[in-house]
Protein backbone atom coordinates (compact mmCIF):
# COMPACT_ATOMS: atom_id res chain seq x y z
CA UNK A 1 0.00 0.00 0.00
CA UNK A 2 3.07 2.46 1.14
CA UNK A 3 5.02 1.42 -2.27
CA UNK A 4 2.00 1.72 -4.60
CA UNK A 5 0.88 4.91 -2.88
CA UNK A 6 4.86 6.76 -3.40
CA UNK A 7 4.87 5.36 -6.35
CA UNK A 8 2.09 7.43 -7.23
CA UNK A 9 3.58 10.34 -5.82
CA UNK A 10 6.53 10.21 -7.67
CA UNK A 11 5.33 9.40 -10.36
CA UNK A 12 3.28 12.53 -10.10
CA UNK A 13 6.08 14.66 -9.17
CA UNK A 14 7.74 13.31 -12.37
CA UNK A 15 4.59 14.42 -14.74
CA UNK A 16 5.09 17.94 -13.26
CA UNK A 17 8.94 18.02 -13.50
CA UNK A 18 9.68 15.79 -17.19
CA UNK A 19 12.75 17.65 -17.43
CA UNK A 20 14.07 15.13 -15.44
CA UNK A 21 13.49 11.87 -17.30
CA UNK A 22 15.74 12.60 -20.28
CA UNK A 23 18.35 13.18 -17.48
CA UNK A 24 17.26 9.40 -15.77
CA UNK A 25 16.61 7.77 -18.31
CA UNK A 26 20.66 6.41 -19.00
CA UNK A 27 20.37 4.90 -15.58
CA UNK A 28 17.05 2.49 -16.48
CA UNK A 29 16.87 -0.29 -14.14
CA UNK A 30 19.35 1.28 -11.55
CA UNK A 31 17.97 1.36 -7.76
CA UNK A 32 19.34 4.21 -5.16
CA UNK A 33 18.44 3.16 -1.79
CA UNK A 34 18.08 6.85 0.36
CA UNK A 35 18.71 6.01 4.34
CA UNK A 36 17.25 8.95 5.78
CA UNK A 37 17.25 9.49 9.77
CA UNK A 38 17.30 5.97 9.97
CA UNK A 39 14.37 5.49 7.95
CA UNK A 40 15.08 3.70 4.51
CA UNK A 41 13.31 3.95 0.82
CA UNK A 42 15.37 2.24 -2.21
CA UNK A 43 14.31 3.67 -5.86
CA UNK A 44 14.41 2.37 -8.87
CA UNK A 45 15.17 4.30 -12.57
CA UNK A 46 12.66 2.98 -14.84
CA UNK A 47 12.67 2.53 -18.84
CA UNK A 48 10.68 5.81 -19.86
CA UNK A 49 12.38 8.08 -16.98
CA UNK A 50 10.18 7.62 -14.36
CA UNK A 51 10.55 6.46 -10.31
CA UNK A 52 9.02 3.86 -8.61
CA UNK A 53 9.39 2.28 -5.26
CA UNK A 54 11.61 -0.55 -5.17
CA UNK A 55 10.32 -4.54 -4.40
CA UNK A 56 10.80 -6.96 -1.75
CA UNK A 57 13.98 -8.38 -2.86
CA UNK A 58 15.74 -5.24 -4.46
CA UNK A 59 19.60 -4.37 -3.73
CA UNK A 60 20.33 -0.90 -4.24
CA UNK A 61 23.10 -0.23 -7.05
CA UNK A 62 23.75 3.11 -4.73
CA UNK A 63 23.50 4.20 -1.20
CA UNK A 64 22.93 8.03 0.28
CA UNK A 65 22.59 7.69 3.96
CA UNK A 66 21.77 11.26 5.69
CA UNK A 67 21.69 11.48 9.26
CA UNK A 68 19.17 13.15 11.09
CA UNK A 69 21.26 15.84 12.19
CA UNK A 70 22.46 16.37 8.82
CA UNK A 71 18.80 16.54 7.86
CA UNK A 72 17.78 19.60 10.16
CA UNK A 73 20.95 21.11 8.60
CA UNK A 74 20.22 20.38 5.19
CA UNK A 75 16.45 21.52 5.70
CA UNK A 76 18.30 24.62 7.22
CA UNK A 77 19.89 25.13 3.48
CA UNK A 78 23.46 24.90 5.28
CA UNK A 79 25.69 24.19 1.71
CA UNK A 80 28.36 22.76 3.99
CA UNK A 81 25.98 20.06 5.78
CA UNK A 82 26.15 18.73 1.76
CA UNK A 83 29.37 17.57 1.84
CA UNK A 84 28.62 15.38 4.56
CA UNK A 85 26.31 13.49 2.84
CA UNK A 86 27.61 9.71 2.80
CA UNK A 87 27.48 7.72 -0.88
CA UNK A 88 28.39 4.51 -1.49
CA UNK A 89 28.45 2.14 -4.04
CA UNK A 90 27.80 3.76 -7.64
CA UNK A 91 28.68 7.07 -6.97
CA UNK A 92 28.03 8.72 -9.99
CA UNK A 93 24.52 6.94 -10.66
CA UNK A 94 23.86 8.49 -6.67
CA UNK A 95 25.02 12.06 -7.27
CA UNK A 96 23.23 12.23 -10.75
CA UNK A 97 20.24 11.18 -9.02
CA UNK A 98 20.35 13.40 -5.87
CA UNK A 99 20.64 16.18 -7.92
CA UNK A 100 17.69 15.68 -9.75
CA UNK A 101 15.52 14.83 -6.99
CA UNK A 102 16.75 18.16 -4.98
CA UNK A 103 15.60 19.91 -8.23
CA UNK A 104 12.52 18.49 -8.20
CA UNK A 105 9.60 20.80 -7.18
CA UNK A 106 6.12 19.89 -6.00
CA UNK A 107 3.94 22.58 -8.01
CA UNK A 108 1.23 21.56 -5.23
CA UNK A 109 -0.71 24.93 -6.00
CA UNK A 110 -1.45 23.15 -9.30
CA UNK A 111 -2.65 20.09 -7.79
CA UNK A 112 -4.76 21.89 -5.42
CA UNK A 113 -6.21 24.34 -7.74
CA UNK A 114 -7.37 21.25 -9.67
CA UNK A 115 -9.54 20.54 -6.62
CA UNK A 116 -10.55 23.86 -5.29
CA UNK A 117 -9.98 26.28 -7.83
CA UNK A 118 -7.53 28.90 -8.84
CA UNK A 119 -7.69 31.91 -6.36
CA UNK A 120 -8.65 29.81 -3.36
CA UNK A 121 -5.41 27.15 -4.04
CA UNK A 122 -3.31 30.33 -4.21
CA UNK A 123 -4.65 31.88 -1.07
CA UNK A 124 -4.04 29.06 0.46
CA UNK A 125 -0.58 28.50 -0.86
CA UNK A 126 0.41 31.94 0.38
CA UNK A 127 -1.10 31.05 3.74
CA UNK A 128 1.35 27.66 4.04
CA UNK A 129 4.10 29.78 2.50
CA UNK A 130 3.84 32.48 4.71
CA UNK A 131 3.40 30.39 7.92
CA UNK A 132 6.40 28.17 7.02
CA UNK A 133 8.35 31.32 6.79
CA UNK A 134 7.31 32.68 9.85
CA UNK A 135 7.79 29.05 11.64
CA UNK A 136 11.26 28.99 10.33
CA UNK A 137 12.30 32.16 11.69
CA UNK A 138 10.19 32.12 14.73
CA UNK A 139 12.20 29.01 14.87
CA UNK A 140 15.57 29.96 14.47
CA UNK A 141 14.92 33.19 16.97
CA UNK A 142 13.86 30.82 19.61
CA UNK A 143 17.10 28.09 18.82
CA UNK A 144 19.37 31.51 19.35
CA UNK A 145 17.48 32.45 22.43
CA UNK A 146 17.82 29.77 23.89
CA UNK A 147 21.71 28.71 23.04
CA UNK A 148 21.98 32.34 24.46
CA UNK A 149 20.63 31.34 28.03
CA UNK A 150 21.96 27.85 28.00
CA UNK A 151 25.63 29.61 27.11
CA UNK A 152 25.22 32.97 29.19
CA UNK A 153 23.21 32.16 32.20
CA UNK A 154 22.81 28.80 32.94
CA UNK A 155 25.95 26.97 30.85
CA UNK A 156 25.03 23.89 29.51
CA UNK A 157 26.38 24.29 25.78
CA UNK A 158 29.94 25.20 25.63
CA UNK A 159 30.93 28.44 23.35
CA UNK A 160 32.33 27.84 20.16
CA UNK A 161 35.75 29.53 21.30
CA UNK A 162 35.97 27.50 24.19
CA UNK A 163 35.21 24.00 22.31
CA UNK A 164 38.01 25.28 19.80
CA UNK A 165 40.28 26.38 22.71
CA UNK A 166 39.90 22.78 24.49
CA UNK A 167 40.19 20.70 21.23
CA UNK A 168 43.68 22.70 20.79
CA UNK A 169 44.40 21.08 24.34
CA UNK A 170 43.22 18.15 23.25
CA UNK A 171 45.67 17.98 20.36
CA UNK A 172 48.45 19.23 22.51
CA UNK A 173 48.17 16.78 24.81
CA UNK A 174 48.22 14.04 22.44
CA UNK A 175 51.22 14.81 20.92
CA UNK A 176 52.76 15.08 23.99
CA UNK A 177 51.68 11.69 25.12
CA UNK A 178 52.68 10.83 21.71
CA UNK A 179 56.22 11.96 22.13
CA UNK A 180 56.61 10.83 25.66
CA UNK A 181 55.07 7.00 24.16
CA UNK A 182 58.13 6.87 22.17
CA UNK A 183 60.59 8.11 24.58
CA UNK A 184 59.65 5.32 26.85
CA UNK A 185 59.63 2.98 24.11
CA UNK A 186 63.09 3.80 23.19
CA UNK A 187 64.10 3.63 26.72
CA UNK A 188 63.02 0.03 27.11
CA UNK A 189 64.74 -0.86 24.03
CA UNK A 190 68.21 0.61 25.37
CA UNK A 191 67.45 -0.97 28.58
CA UNK A 192 66.38 -4.71 27.39
CA UNK A 193 69.21 -4.25 24.65
CA UNK A 194 71.99 -5.60 27.20
CA UNK A 195 70.07 -7.87 29.10
CA UNK A 196 69.62 -9.65 25.34
CA UNK A 197 73.38 -9.41 24.18
CA UNK A 198 74.09 -11.01 27.78
CA UNK A 199 71.40 -13.62 27.06
CA UNK A 200 73.23 -14.41 23.76
CA UNK A 201 76.52 -15.18 25.27
CA UNK A 202 75.44 -17.46 27.55
CA UNK A 203 74.35 -19.86 24.82
CA UNK B 1 -1.32 -42.51 -17.44
CA UNK B 2 1.66 -41.70 -14.96
CA UNK B 3 1.69 -39.74 -12.30
CA UNK B 4 4.36 -37.44 -14.58
CA UNK B 5 1.34 -36.77 -17.04
CA UNK B 6 -0.92 -35.31 -13.95
CA UNK B 7 -1.27 -31.70 -12.72
CA UNK B 8 -3.87 -30.26 -10.47
CA UNK B 9 -6.83 -28.53 -11.72
CA UNK B 10 -7.69 -26.90 -8.05
CA UNK B 11 -7.21 -28.84 -5.27
CA UNK B 12 -7.82 -31.82 -7.63
CA UNK B 13 -5.10 -34.21 -9.65
CA UNK B 14 -6.25 -34.47 -13.40
CA UNK B 15 -4.74 -35.43 -16.65
CA UNK B 16 -2.11 -32.60 -18.25
CA UNK B 17 -4.29 -32.81 -21.37
CA UNK B 18 -7.26 -32.30 -19.47
CA UNK B 19 -6.48 -29.37 -17.45
CA UNK B 20 -6.46 -26.38 -20.37
CA UNK B 21 -10.45 -27.86 -21.59
CA UNK B 22 -11.35 -27.33 -17.70
CA UNK B 23 -9.83 -24.15 -17.28
CA UNK B 24 -11.57 -23.36 -20.19
CA UNK B 25 -15.08 -24.04 -19.27
CA UNK B 26 -14.26 -22.16 -15.91
CA UNK B 27 -13.70 -19.67 -17.69
CA UNK B 28 -16.21 -19.80 -20.67
CA UNK B 29 -18.77 -19.61 -17.38
CA UNK B 30 -17.68 -17.18 -16.00
CA UNK B 31 -16.69 -14.88 -18.92
CA UNK B 32 -20.01 -12.57 -18.91
CA UNK B 33 -19.89 -11.31 -15.41
CA UNK B 34 -15.96 -11.82 -15.27
CA UNK B 35 -15.74 -8.09 -14.23
CA UNK B 36 -18.30 -7.82 -12.07
CA UNK B 37 -17.06 -10.97 -9.98
CA UNK B 38 -13.69 -8.99 -9.91
CA UNK B 39 -15.03 -5.61 -8.79
CA UNK B 40 -16.90 -7.49 -6.05
CA UNK B 41 -14.60 -10.07 -4.69
CA UNK B 42 -11.53 -7.20 -4.66
CA UNK B 43 -13.89 -4.79 -3.27
CA UNK B 44 -12.72 -2.52 -6.63
CA UNK B 45 -8.95 -3.26 -5.95
CA UNK B 46 -7.70 -5.75 -8.97
CA UNK B 47 -8.24 -2.19 -10.49
CA UNK B 48 -5.46 -0.12 -8.35
CA UNK B 49 -3.01 -3.64 -8.81
CA UNK B 50 -3.64 -3.38 -12.78
CA UNK B 51 -2.84 0.36 -12.52
CA UNK B 52 -0.12 -0.20 -10.46
CA UNK B 53 1.66 -2.70 -12.64
CA UNK B 54 1.20 -0.49 -16.03
CA UNK B 55 3.54 2.18 -13.66
CA UNK B 56 6.01 -0.51 -12.61
CA UNK B 57 6.28 -1.45 -16.64
CA UNK B 58 8.34 1.64 -17.60
CA UNK B 59 6.82 1.16 -20.88
CA UNK B 60 7.47 4.20 -23.41
CA UNK B 61 5.57 5.74 -26.16
CA UNK B 62 6.67 3.68 -29.12
CA UNK B 63 6.91 0.07 -27.21
CA UNK B 64 5.75 -2.66 -28.16
CA UNK B 65 3.67 -4.62 -25.47
CA UNK B 66 1.82 -8.61 -25.28
CA UNK B 67 -1.01 -8.79 -23.02
CA UNK B 68 -1.12 -12.58 -22.16
CA UNK B 69 -4.49 -13.83 -20.69
CA UNK B 70 -5.41 -10.42 -20.93
CA UNK B 71 -9.65 -11.77 -21.11
CA UNK B 72 -11.23 -8.39 -20.63
CA UNK B 73 -8.42 -6.10 -21.74
CA UNK B 74 -8.37 -4.11 -18.30
CA UNK B 75 -4.36 -4.21 -18.85
CA UNK B 76 -4.35 -3.89 -22.61
CA UNK B 77 -7.10 -0.55 -22.37
CA UNK B 78 -4.38 0.99 -19.73
CA UNK B 79 -1.41 -0.26 -22.32
CA UNK B 80 -2.25 1.27 -25.24
CA UNK B 81 -3.14 4.69 -24.04
CA UNK B 82 0.79 4.29 -22.59
CA UNK B 83 2.20 3.50 -26.06
CA UNK B 84 0.36 5.77 -28.09
CA UNK B 85 -0.25 5.80 -31.72
CA UNK B 86 3.37 5.01 -32.40
CA UNK B 87 3.21 1.91 -30.44
CA UNK B 88 1.74 -1.60 -30.82
CA UNK B 89 -0.49 -3.74 -27.58
CA UNK B 90 -1.39 -7.09 -28.78
CA UNK B 91 -4.21 -8.74 -26.09
CA UNK B 92 -4.08 -12.59 -26.10
CA UNK B 93 -6.35 -15.24 -24.15
CA UNK B 94 -6.56 -18.95 -25.19
CA UNK B 95 -10.34 -18.59 -24.27
CA UNK B 96 -12.34 -17.44 -26.88
CA UNK B 97 -14.94 -16.44 -24.57
CA UNK B 98 -12.80 -13.96 -22.50
CA UNK B 99 -10.97 -13.01 -25.68
CA UNK B 100 -14.42 -11.79 -27.22
CA UNK B 101 -15.22 -9.45 -23.91
CA UNK B 102 -11.65 -7.99 -24.16
CA UNK B 103 -12.02 -7.52 -28.00
CA UNK B 104 -15.08 -5.62 -27.95
CA UNK B 105 -14.41 -3.61 -25.02
CA UNK B 106 -11.57 -2.44 -26.97
CA UNK B 107 -13.66 -1.47 -29.52
CA UNK B 108 -16.02 -0.02 -27.38
CA UNK B 109 -13.26 2.36 -25.91
CA UNK B 110 -12.43 2.92 -29.29
CA UNK B 111 -8.74 1.47 -29.64
CA UNK B 112 -7.22 -0.28 -32.21
CA UNK B 113 -5.53 -3.57 -30.30
CA UNK B 114 -5.60 -6.62 -32.27
CA UNK B 115 -6.72 -9.81 -29.91
CA UNK B 116 -5.58 -13.10 -30.60
CA UNK B 117 -6.25 -16.20 -29.62
CA UNK B 118 -3.16 -18.23 -28.26
CA UNK B 119 -1.90 -20.59 -26.00
CA UNK B 120 1.02 -18.92 -23.71
CA UNK B 121 2.71 -22.02 -24.13
CA UNK B 122 3.45 -21.61 -27.86
CA UNK B 123 3.27 -18.40 -28.61
CA UNK B 124 3.42 -17.21 -32.36
CA UNK B 125 5.42 -14.64 -32.34
CA UNK B 126 8.93 -14.09 -33.18
CA UNK B 127 11.84 -13.96 -30.82
CA UNK B 128 12.90 -10.43 -29.12
CA UNK B 129 9.86 -8.92 -30.50
CA UNK B 130 8.31 -7.07 -27.73
CA UNK B 131 9.36 -4.53 -25.10
CA UNK B 132 7.00 -5.61 -22.29
CA UNK B 133 5.04 -8.81 -21.75
CA UNK B 134 2.82 -9.15 -19.13
CA UNK B 135 0.52 -11.95 -17.80
CA UNK B 136 -2.22 -11.06 -15.17
CA UNK B 137 -4.16 -13.11 -13.13
CA UNK B 138 -3.54 -16.11 -15.86
CA UNK B 139 -0.27 -18.06 -15.21
CA UNK B 140 -1.75 -20.20 -12.17
CA UNK B 141 -4.03 -21.37 -14.78
CA UNK B 142 -1.40 -22.86 -16.91
CA UNK B 143 -0.39 -26.26 -17.33
CA UNK B 144 3.34 -25.66 -17.64
CA UNK B 145 4.18 -22.90 -16.44
CA UNK B 146 7.93 -22.80 -16.64
CA UNK B 147 7.76 -23.65 -20.58
CA UNK B 148 4.90 -20.67 -20.42
CA UNK B 149 7.66 -18.32 -19.14
CA UNK B 150 10.24 -19.37 -21.62
CA UNK B 151 8.09 -18.23 -24.32
CA UNK B 152 7.27 -14.96 -22.48
CA UNK B 153 11.47 -14.76 -22.35
CA UNK B 154 11.87 -15.69 -25.77
CA UNK B 155 9.78 -12.80 -27.20
CA UNK B 156 10.86 -10.18 -25.36
CA UNK B 157 13.70 -7.95 -26.70
CA UNK B 158 16.86 -7.54 -24.75
CA UNK B 159 15.99 -5.30 -21.68
CA UNK B 160 12.67 -5.97 -22.55
CA UNK B 161 10.32 -6.54 -18.99
CA UNK B 162 8.70 -9.55 -18.13
CA UNK B 163 5.69 -8.45 -15.22
CA UNK B 164 3.24 -11.37 -13.61
CA UNK B 165 0.54 -10.25 -11.69
CA UNK B 166 -1.04 -12.95 -9.69
CA UNK B 167 -2.22 -13.93 -6.24
CA UNK B 168 0.08 -15.21 -4.11
CA UNK B 169 0.64 -15.97 -0.30
CA UNK B 170 -0.58 -13.48 1.95
CA UNK B 171 0.80 -12.18 4.95
CA UNK B 172 1.35 -15.13 8.09
CA UNK B 173 -1.58 -12.92 10.49
CA UNK B 174 -4.41 -12.84 7.96
CA UNK B 175 -4.19 -15.97 6.39
CA UNK B 176 -6.99 -17.60 8.53
CA UNK B 177 -9.26 -14.26 7.81
CA UNK B 178 -8.01 -15.06 4.08
CA UNK B 179 -9.25 -19.17 4.30
CA UNK B 180 -12.65 -17.97 5.48
CA UNK B 181 -13.03 -15.63 2.69
CA UNK B 182 -11.81 -17.64 -0.51
CA UNK B 183 -13.60 -20.99 0.48
CA UNK B 184 -16.68 -20.17 2.32
CA UNK B 185 -17.64 -16.56 1.72
CA UNK B 186 -15.98 -16.44 -2.57
CA UNK B 187 -18.49 -19.68 -4.03
CA UNK B 188 -21.05 -17.98 -1.87
CA UNK B 189 -20.66 -14.83 -3.77
CA UNK B 190 -20.26 -16.87 -6.98
CA UNK B 191 -23.67 -18.46 -6.89
CA UNK B 192 -25.21 -15.56 -5.75
CA UNK B 193 -23.78 -13.23 -8.12
CA UNK B 194 -23.02 -15.39 -11.40
CA UNK B 195 -25.06 -18.50 -10.66
CA UNK B 196 -21.81 -20.37 -10.84
CA UNK B 197 -20.45 -21.68 -7.42
CA UNK B 198 -17.87 -24.54 -8.79
CA UNK B 199 -15.63 -22.02 -10.96
CA UNK B 200 -15.21 -19.39 -8.12
CA UNK B 201 -14.39 -22.91 -5.94
CA UNK B 202 -11.92 -23.59 -8.58
CA UNK B 203 -10.51 -19.95 -8.26
CA UNK B 204 -10.10 -20.01 -4.62
CA UNK B 205 -8.07 -23.67 -4.87
CA UNK B 206 -6.57 -22.74 -7.52
CA UNK B 207 -4.67 -19.53 -5.82
CA UNK B 208 -3.61 -21.93 -2.90
CA UNK B 209 -1.58 -23.93 -5.19
CA UNK B 210 0.18 -21.47 -7.00
CA UNK B 211 3.74 -20.95 -6.18
CA UNK B 212 4.49 -18.47 -3.67
CA UNK B 213 6.24 -15.22 -4.12
CA UNK B 214 9.81 -16.51 -3.98
CA UNK B 215 9.31 -19.34 -5.95
CA UNK B 216 8.15 -18.22 -8.31
CA UNK B 217 11.18 -15.04 -8.52
CA UNK B 218 13.11 -18.69 -9.19
CA UNK B 219 10.89 -19.85 -11.95
CA UNK B 220 11.19 -16.68 -13.75
CA UNK B 221 14.95 -16.30 -13.15
CA UNK B 222 15.01 -20.17 -14.17
CA UNK B 223 13.19 -18.94 -17.29
CA UNK B 224 16.37 -17.05 -18.19
CA UNK B 225 15.15 -13.78 -17.00
CA UNK B 226 17.35 -11.10 -14.30
CA UNK B 227 17.11 -8.87 -11.73
CA UNK B 228 13.67 -10.44 -10.65
CA UNK B 229 12.06 -8.32 -7.83
CA UNK B 230 8.88 -8.50 -6.71
CA UNK B 231 5.99 -6.32 -4.92
CA UNK B 232 3.23 -7.62 -2.01
CA UNK B 233 0.08 -5.63 -2.62
CA UNK B 234 -2.63 -5.87 -0.33
CA UNK B 235 -0.42 -7.69 2.53
CA UNK B 236 0.37 -10.51 -0.28
CA UNK B 237 -3.17 -11.34 -1.49
CA UNK B 238 -1.49 -10.37 -4.81
CA UNK B 239 2.14 -10.27 -5.82
CA UNK B 240 3.66 -8.08 -9.12
CA UNK B 241 7.16 -9.66 -10.34
CA UNK B 242 9.48 -7.82 -12.83
CA UNK B 243 12.23 -9.71 -14.57
CA UNK B 244 14.75 -8.14 -17.63
CA UNK B 245 15.29 -10.12 -20.43
CA UNK B 246 19.54 -9.08 -20.16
Amino acid sequence: MFKALSTRFLQHLLTQNSWANALLQPYAGKAVQFDIASIKANIIILEDGGLVMAGETNIADATVCISASLLLRLIAQDEAAKIQIVISGDTHLATEFAKVLSNMRWDYEDDLSKLIGDVSALKISQFGRDAATGFKRNSIQLAEMLSEYWQEEKPLIAKNRLVEKFNTEVDTLRADVARFEKRLTKLTQQQLSPQHQTSDSSH
Amino acid sequence: MTSEHNTHFGFKTVAEADKAKKVGEVFHSVASKYDLMNDVMSAGMHRGWKRFAVEISGVRSGDKVLDIAGGSGDLSKLFAKKVGTEGQVILTDINASMLAVGRDRMLDAGLQVPALQCDAEKLPFPDQYFDCVIVAFGLRNMTHKDLALAEMQRVLKVGGRLLVLEFSKVWQPLSKIYDVYSFKLLPLMGKLLAHDAESYQYLAESIRMHPDQETLKQMMVDAGLSKVDYYNLSAGVVALHKGYKT
